[in-house]
């Protein structure tokens, strides 16, 4: 193929058509508590490890309920498992579960 | 023939209730546990959505008593029925025969210490929403001492399973953002910034009131919930939260925060329940017969609701309550008369 | 005394020799299969204990102590300890002098297993003599003591409450069939022997038993049938006892060496762990220690249950009731054969798969000293470790600086502008190796401030530290311990109220490190100290534990009130505990006060 040196390339657009949600429930299968977030940010604010990187459950969980897994997964890896989330979050989820369970499900 | 109907609680929604029964010709007793009568209400200063003072409508309410008996620092010690009464003794040793009740005993203001992530009765410079209701009465509060930087925390106590209270509060959005403004005509040079997880403005005006927050007032609002507030050296508050839209971490340093309390159950609805056999719903508030088409009436015969003892209401609610309860009590007099 | 059969056999003898033999093979199998799995070092360790004179006796102890006379379960609760004393006991007291019985009348048939179980079948006697008199009465004597216990066992089953239990546990259909053999055993062989009584002699039990059949019938001691039936339910029982509880008697005298060794479980069902699993007799005493077990679906996911599901190689099953568990480790302290459930279930958990491998490698780039902050005064140097809890309990590190500033420590902030976790949550999820990322990297905070005191008031990092942190030349301090220490000595001083206070002991401080009297004397330096329903080791879990995973936030809601209810057994006018997860979470729920140790202190003290 000629390289015209642009493509079709995905935009930012969120496809919610194409999105394979899968995982997702599969994810809420092991986690029921994976749908209960109204995305408040408390988990984000207080995170032990979100003082040293990026990491932010929200964000995280919003984008493998979009079906973009690939965008934010890695974010996961510097959590410490503090469990100062399952604290804070006034919906009280199980965010420790929900973490193991998102590192169980989803492979990247 | 006339009856007694005994209306425990001398908030808004007592005094209304009491007026209204009066009115139809019944002999309204009511008793309020504090010193005077108003509730909540009476420690508040101004009303979202126009700033009305709650001194103007609580004059208008209480301005014609004649025919209403009522007690103030009086509390209920028992209620028994009889066949077709009941008996209630009360803390000032009268007994009264009633032949309805009317219970409006409102809620109780969340215990804003309870969220120790806050710092209220920690740090020096938290208050709360009755406090800074308070301060606008008197002008007294040591807490607040030229504030530059004011934060205002939405659903401290509500939408929270971990505070025990799922519900939302319904009325802290607006009285935050009521509030807010208030500051700012006080303190024009101070920054204003209102923390809120969904800014719930659903009644009429309310949404102008947002508007004018915004455009007019200059107020700030993020959306994320306070997550922690811990003190710098210099006694300032560090408050840090999600900014959720912009999708990173937020720290800022204030020179006061505002705690909007919600409205918990009133602390001594399990001991009504137990006393008079009330439904109590699973969050605490007592459950009218049918949310629908009976929410003055419980599910004992000859007890009715009222107000926020049924759930968080703002004033005019309560009040449309109460006046329906007074009709609703008329029309159980009525029936039992046939 | 002469045989009565020269052959020395009989036909019934056949189903106890074949359970005798299977269960023989069995055992031996297992105890090579355990030793097999046992890691080399492990092995040379439990080889190395048998020649020390010292484990040695300790085993020898153990061994009667536990498998015998069930000392503990004395301690516990009297009726159950002489119900499982007096069988065990009673039936080694039978086999024991049997055994000597044939070694003294007929030492030629010593190597025959069913001799001395039969031997009043097979011998006659002649003449009374004072010595087999004495041996008959001891057998009956034995029998009888045995027989109350079956009796009192009977009882249990079906009457669990009168013994002090308040739930047993469900058997399963080997369970039962063992159970009701072993509940056979011992009044067949009454009746057996009554048969017999007037030929191979008896004493006060037997030979009353034998005057009644022999009014009945003529020649007694032709009813082979009764001894058929004794020998089938020894046969039987020994043909399931592999697949019962039962296993645990011969199981728990190979478990007693290896644990008096100091050998701990590694995977979650071979080598040590087989051992213990197999020593479970199912007793059902974590039932009730588990705070679980509040909700009557909690009480799947009790320790019992987890055993028969690993035993039964369920492992989605025992999976599900690992990751449930608390790690509040109170079955554990209670078990009488101290299974180390918590262990078990976290050696289960480490060999889950995680795709997403955790990476610390940001903390590498961090400074060491970038998150500390010096509050200098003079004095003694500590380092303190508040934790990442202790932002969303500003209350506890507040008032421990009070109270070092108040003692003149000269004290630094080993946290104050961001946490490195200590690792214990990871532990507790079986994430051992990125554990150790952040215990390296604490490690090195810790060194480089050069304190010689690190003190923590969290539970559950104090437990860390102190357990699987090696900080040579520091000392781990609690606050507790730290405070009570300073109070001693004179160096803080203390009000004392008219306030009384209930202390509840974290299960990581409690439990997991065994300080329970520091906060209890401190306490009392301050007001009135008032017992909680169950406290000290019995204490029950908030219900916040970071050790278990799957627990929902309304199942832990319901252990909080429990664990509330058993604190406030004697209207305290305080919660007291040092533990900041422990108080978020009674705090949610509790209308008594709930209060931070250091915050009682701070508040109490003179400054």
């Amino acid at each position: 193929m000629i390289d015209f040196g642009y493509t079709l390339t995905p935009s930012s657009t969120i496809e919610i058509d194409d999105a394979d949600l899968s995982l997702f429930d599969q994810l809420c299968a092991l986690e029921p508590d994976a749908l209960k977030c109204m995305s408040c940010g408390s988990c984000a604010a207080s995170c032990t490890a979100g003082v040293f990187t990026d990491v932010n459950l929200r964000k995280v969980l919003l984008s493998l309920q979009r079906g973009c897994e690939k965008d934010l997964l890695f974010q996961l890896k510097s959590c410490m498992l503090c469990g100062k989330c399952y604290i804070v979050c006034p919906r009280g989820i199980n965010t420790r579960h929900l973490i193991l369970s998102i590192c169980k499900i989803y492979n990247i | 023939m006339k009856r007694n109907v005994l209306i425990i609680g001398g908030g808004p929604a007592g005094i209304e209730a009491a007026r209204r029964i009066r009115d139809y010709g019944h002999t309204p007793i009511l008793i309020e546990k504090e010193a005077r009568l108003g509730g909540h209400l009476a420690k508040w200063h101004k009303l979202f959505p126009d700033g009305e003072s709650t001194e103007e409508v609580l004059t208008a309410l209480t301005s014609d008593m004649e025919g209403i008996k009522w007690f103030t620092d009086t509390a209920i010690v028992s209620i028994n029925r009889l066949k077709h009464l009941y008996v209630a003794i009360f803390s000032n040793g009268i007994t009264v025969q009633a032949d309805a009740i009317l219970f409006a005993t409102g809620f109780s203001l969340f215990p804003a210490e309870k969220k120790e992530e806050y710092g209220y009765g920690i740090y020096n410079n938290v208050v709360t929403n009755a406090d800074l209701e308070h301060f606008f009465n008197t002008g007294n509060d040591p807490r607040i001492k030229d504030p530059k930087v004011i934060g205002f925390v939405h659903c401290v106590g509500s939408r929270d399973e971990k505070a025990g209270n799922r519900q939302c509060s319904k009325v802290c959005c607006a009285t935050a953002v009521k509030q807010a403004c208030e500051m700012k005509e006080r303190y024009p040079d101070a920054s204003i910034y209102c923390f809120y997880m969904d800014l719930r403005m659903f009644g009429r005006k309310y949404e102008d009131l947002y508007l004018n927050a915004q455009r007019k007032y200059g107020i700030f609002f993020v959306r994320g919930r306070v997550s922690e507030v811990s003190e710098d050296i210099e006694g300032r508050l560090v408050v840090k939260a999600e900014d959720t839209l912009a999708g990173k971490p937020l720290r800022i340093t204030m020179d006061l925060l505002v705690l909007m309390a919600g409205m918990s159950p009133c602390i001594e609805n399990p001991e009504i329940a137990s006393m008079t056999g009330i439904h109590m719903g699973e969050d605490g508030f007592f459950m009218p017969r049918d949310l629908m088409l009976r929410p003055v009436e419980s599910h004992s015969k000859g007890i009715f609701l009222a107000g926020a003892v049924t759930g968080p209401k703002t004033i005019p609610e309560t009040l449309n309550e109460a006046r329906a309860a007074a009709m609703a009590i008329d029309n159980y007099f009525k029936q039992k008369a046939e | 005394m002469r045989e009565r059969f020269i052959s020395g056999f009989d036909h019934f003898v056949l189903p106890f020799m074949l359970g005798m033999i299977f269960v023989l093979v069995w055992c031996a199998v297992g105890l090579i299969k355990v030793m097999v799995q046992i890691e080399r070092k492990d092995r040379i360790k439990v080889y190395k204990s048998l020649i020390n004179p010292k484990i040695m006796g300790k085993n020898i102890r153990d061994w009667f102590c536990d498998c015998l006379f069930h000392v503990k379960l004395w301690k516990r609760n009297k009726v159950l300890g002489y119900m499982h004393s007096s069988i065990a006991f009673g039936w080694f007291m039978l086999i024991v002098i049997g055994h000597i019985e044939t070694f003294l009348y007929i030492p030629e048939r010593g190597g025959l297993f069913y001799y001395p179980i039969f031997f009043r079948y097979f011998m006659a006697v002649e003449s009374t003599t004072l010595r087999g008199s004495l041996l008959f009465f001891l057998m009956d004597f034995f029998l009888l003591v045995v027989l109350s216990g079956i009796i009192l066992a009977i009882i249990k089953r079906f009457r669990s409450k009168l013994m002090g239990m308040r739930r047993t546990t469900k058997l399963t259909l080997l369970d039962r069939i063992g159970l009701y053999s072993l509940w056979a055993i011992f009044p067949l062989r009454l009746i057996a022997e009554g048969f017999t009584a007037g030929v191979g002699g008896g004493s006060f039990l037997t030979v009353p038993v034998n005057w009644v059949f022999a009014s009945i019938l003529s020649k007694p001691e032709n009813f082979t049938i009764a001894w058929w039936a004794y020998s089938i339910a020894l046969g039987t029982f020994m043909f399931v006892l592999p697949f019962t509880r039962y296993m645990h008697i011969p199981a728990e005298i190979l478990l007693i060496p290896l644990k008096n060794a100091g050998i701990k479980v590694r995977r979650p069902r071979k080598g040590y762990a087989l051992a213990e699993l197999y020593s479970c007799p199912s007793c059902g005493v974590c039932l009730d220690a588990c705070p679980m077990s509040v909700d009557k679906a909690g009480l799947k996911n009790t320790t019992v249950y987890y055993v028969r599901q690993v035993k039964r190689r369920n492992e989605p099953r025992a999976l599900a009731i690992a990751d449930k568990c608390l790690m509040c480790g109170k079955c554990s302290v209670l078990c009488p054969i101290d299974i180390s459930a918590t262990d078990l279930r976290l050696a289960l958990r480490k060999r889950q798969p995680y795709n997403i491998g955790h990476d610390f490698s940001y903390l590498d780039k961090l400074p060491n000293g970038a998150l500390s902050s010096a509050v200098s005064v003079g004095g003694e140097k500590v380092l303190y470790y508040a934790g990442c809890m202790s932002s969303l309990t500003p209350m506890v590190s507040q008032s421990v600086q009070k109270v070092l500033t108040t003692a003149g420590i000269e004290f630094t902030l080993m946290d104050e502008n961001g946490t490195v976790c200590c690792g214990r949550p990871l532990l507790l999820s079986g994430r051992t190796e990125e554990a150790k990322a952040l215990m390296e990297k604490n490690k090195e905070i810790i060194r480089e401030s050069g304190a010689p005191i690190l003190l923590v008031s969290c539970a559950i990092c104090y437990r860390i530290f102190k357990e699987d942190y090696d900080l040579e030349g520091i000392q781990v301090i609690h606050y507790t311990e730290y405070f009570e220490q300073l109070a001693a000595e004179g160096a803080i001083k203390l009000n004392k109220q008219k306030l009384k206070y209930v202390y509840h002991d974290p299960c990581e401080l409690g439990r997991g490190c065994g300080i329970y009297d520091a906060p209890r004397k401190a306490l009392t330096r301050v007001g009135d100290l008032v017992p909680a329903g169950k406290e000290r080791k019995e204490s029950i879990c908030c219900g916040g534990s970071l050790g278990s995973l799957t627990l929902s936030h309304e199942e832990r809601g319901r252990i909080t009130d429990h664990s509330i209810r058993n604190l406030t057994a004697n209207s305290p006018d305080r919660i007291v505990t040092a533990c900041p997860l422990c108080m978020k979470t009674f705090s949610r729920q509790s209308e008594v006060k709930v209060v931070d140790f250091a915050q009682v202190i701070a508040e109490n003290i003179i400054e």
